[in-house]
């Protein structure tokens, strides 16, 4: 009946005509041509620009001619990043001789940066969740409560915690220090400053790991929870067994992007005041290096794919993990 | 559950209403549950909600008395400041710049993401897996590495395969073209996960009743998967209304050439004082529509599959 609908309809109006002839490809070319308008949007705006980056990066820095660079170098700015034999940078990127301390290394801060705030927002935001998840009046304001920190602008979070722990605006500044755990001025020691902006970090982003395990725990079929229950589970076997499994494709992506959105943190780390040169992150550097007083375009363009180079090293290894995981059926 | 319920209930005399709520939680533990349910709850809403009170008394505080310090209480009291940010600089059009920026890349995302999300989870192809890597790549590098490129493209200085599009910079297409490149990996992602869980039965009897093919994305899928769609256009919404980076550079300064909430905000410090108050006033108010926004999307967010759409 469909067809015969669909062959009186074809010949005169053009849609119908498109729609007919989407029914007849085949399931590969039905794939392709859906992924057509993403890829040409990724290939435009995000494949292009990056491939005239990298030819930036095996090019020498110009910095006073009118010209972005000079001569072709090849993978020459790579080594000597890697190797801390380039000047133009603020901090280095990693010292293998041990000589800079831990909070002037590029990579180790963001690492470290990295690991504590995921796993701090992942529990919380399964905390988060959880109360988001429950039926009860006033749930509807609790959701709104908690996604609100993600709602502040980056200017506006900067400034509230630096304003916090501004000695003389903010009220934490004085206990803390009285307790002994922060200096006289915390945002400009490199420790307090980190501890600053991870905690700064946790309270924006923990509602976006928060809502990604939310929509993925309201996907489950809630009669599994009612046969669970009556089957004698506990609480905990219930979230062992039926919950985590199910939200475990989320809560993958949720973690997959919020660590490659924390190992490129740079605007909280200048909004709150800390600046790049208390707590120097790689995209830091990329910035610093980007629009500083250098603009050294080649260096930074090398930090860039650095950068996105370590990035797909961690994530590969998430990966790995995932394949080996029980639940590894994810794609 | 069996519970050894009220064996030691001799000394009525000495029971206060603690002992009370004690002995009738160890007969239904479901009450203690619920009590610490609440202990939850609230714990999370002073740890979400105490930052942005500290910033409303910012903003009621006396402008002069703000480097005094600002405790629980504001410091002074003068609401005015919340009048002055829309005297000293037009506030609302750096709003409605922001709004639309989030608006139209939400919409434009959603839509390609949703088309690609379809593909990706309910479709077998050949290079599937190289495909959704190459998506996922994109999002490794800092938005430092496209800018360069991009703002040379936008200002009509290079072209792009031989082509020189309009000028973008100073327009909304400035802003929605990069930006939607930058956030489409998450919203294919989340997508992608969410339409791969919808059990093809549904989708099949759809197709039998002679919905086309894009008629059963558009029909069946994306409704059953709604929980995921609202949250990535929550995501979305949000990231752009508050993006910093390309926002900020792709745009002038002024409202009128479509610079976003930041620069507003940033133009209550000029190179001598810094109006604290002003910008914790402008950043509440940039707030109100995001909450709107989040108050009416969340409805999206519940249990959607409860009555038997999964029995097949």
């Amino acid at each position: 009946m469909a067809t015969e609908q669909r062959q009186q309809q074809q010949g005169w109006n053009p849609v119908s005509r498109v729609l007919n002839w989407m029914e007849q490809l085949s399931e590969e070319a039905y794939a392709y041509l859906l992924l057509a308008p993403a890829f040409l949007v990724l290939f435009t705006i995000a494949l292009w620009p990056l491939w005239r980056t990298f030819r930036v990066s095996l090019f020498a820095d110009n910095l006073f001619g009118a010209a972005k660079t000079g001569g072709f170098v090849g993978l020459q700015n790579y080594v000597d990043v890697l190797t801390n034999q380039n000047p133009l940078l603020s901090r280095p990127l990693i010292d293998f001789t041990g000589g800079t301390p831990f909070f002037r290394q590029a990579l180790l801060v963001t690492l470290a940066f990295a690991i504590i705030s995921v796993v701090f927002e992942t529990l919380i935001g399964f905390g988060q969740a959880y109360i988001m998840s429950k039926e009860y009046r006033g749930r509807r304001w609790v959701r709104v409560a908690i996604i609100l920190p993600w709602a502040i602008p980056i200017v506006i979070q900067g400034m509230l915690f630096f304003l916090l722990f501004n000695p003389s605006v903010g009220f934490l500044s004085d206990p803390l220090q009285a307790i002994g755990l922060f200096g006289s001025n915390p945002l400009t020691s490199s420790t307090n400053a980190f501890v600053i902006v991870t905690v700064a970090d946790i309270w924006k982003t923990s509602a976006f790991m928060a809502l990604l395990i939310l929509a993925g725990m309201q996907s489950i079929d809630k009669s599994l929870y009612d046969v669970a229950e009556v089957a004698g589970a506990s609480p905990w076997q219930r979230f062992r067994h039926i919950t985590l499994p199910l939200i475990f494709p989320a809560l993958m992506v949720a973690m997959l992007f919020r660590t490659i959105d924390a190992m490129r943190i740079y605007g909280i780390i200048e909004a709150s005041g800390a600046g790049c040169g208390t707590v120097p992150s790689l995209s830091c550097l990329v910035v610093d290096t980007m629009f500083g007083v250098t603009q050294a375009y080649a260096s930074a363009a090398t930090i860039a794919f650095i950068t996105a180079t370590i990035i797909a090293l961690v994530i590969g290894g998430y990966l790995v993990v995932l394949k080996l995981s029980p639940e590894g059926s994810y794609q | 559950m069996s519970q050894p319920t009220g064996t030691e209930r001799s000394d009525d005399e000495t029971r206060g209403p603690l002992s009370n709520w004690v002995d009738s939680a160890i007969k239904n533990p479901k009450k203690v549950y619920r009590a610490m349910f609440f202990v939850v709850v609230i714990f999370f809403l002073i740890t979400t909600l105490f930052p942005l009170y500290w910033l409303t008394m910012i903003a009621l505080s006396d402008s002069s008395r703000v480097s005094e310090g600002v405790g629980l209480l504001p410091t002074g009291f003068d609401p005015s400041s919340f009048v002055e940010i829309f005297q000293q600089i037009p506030l609302h059009l750096y709003l409605f710049n922001s709004f639309v920026f989030a608006t139209l890349t939400t919409i434009f995302v959603l839509i390609v993401a949703s088309l690609a999300g379809y593909a990706f989870g309910r479709l077998e192809f050949r290079g599937k897996r190289t495909l959704l890597l190459t998506v996922l790549i994109i999002s490794f590098f800092p938005p430092a590495a496209f800018f360069i490129p991009l703002f040379q493209l936008f200002t009509q200085q290079i072209a792009f395969l031989g082509l020189t599009p309009p000028e973008l910079y100073s327009t909304p297409g400035g802003v929605v073209v990069p930006l939607s490149a930058i956030f489409m990996p998450l919203a294919i992602f989340i997508l992608t996960t969410f339409y791969s869980q919808i059990p093809d039965g549904l989708e099949d009897a759809a197709r039998i009743e002679g919905t086309t093919r894009l008629g059963a994305l558009f029909r069946v899928i994306i409704p059953l998967s709604a929980p995921g769609v609202a949250t990535a256009g929550i995501l979305t919404f949000i990231a752009v209304y508050n993006e910093f980076f390309f926002s900020f550079l792709m745009t002038g300064t002024a409202a009128q050439d479509w610079a976003p909430i930041v620069d507003g905000i940033i133009s209550y410090q000029s190179q001598f004082q810094v109006r604290y108050d002003l910008m914790a006033a402008a950043s509440i108010v940039a707030v109100v529509p995001v909450a709107i926004l989040v108050v009416v999307a969340q409805e999206k967010i519940v249990s959607g599959l409860t009555s038997g759409a999964l029995k097949e």
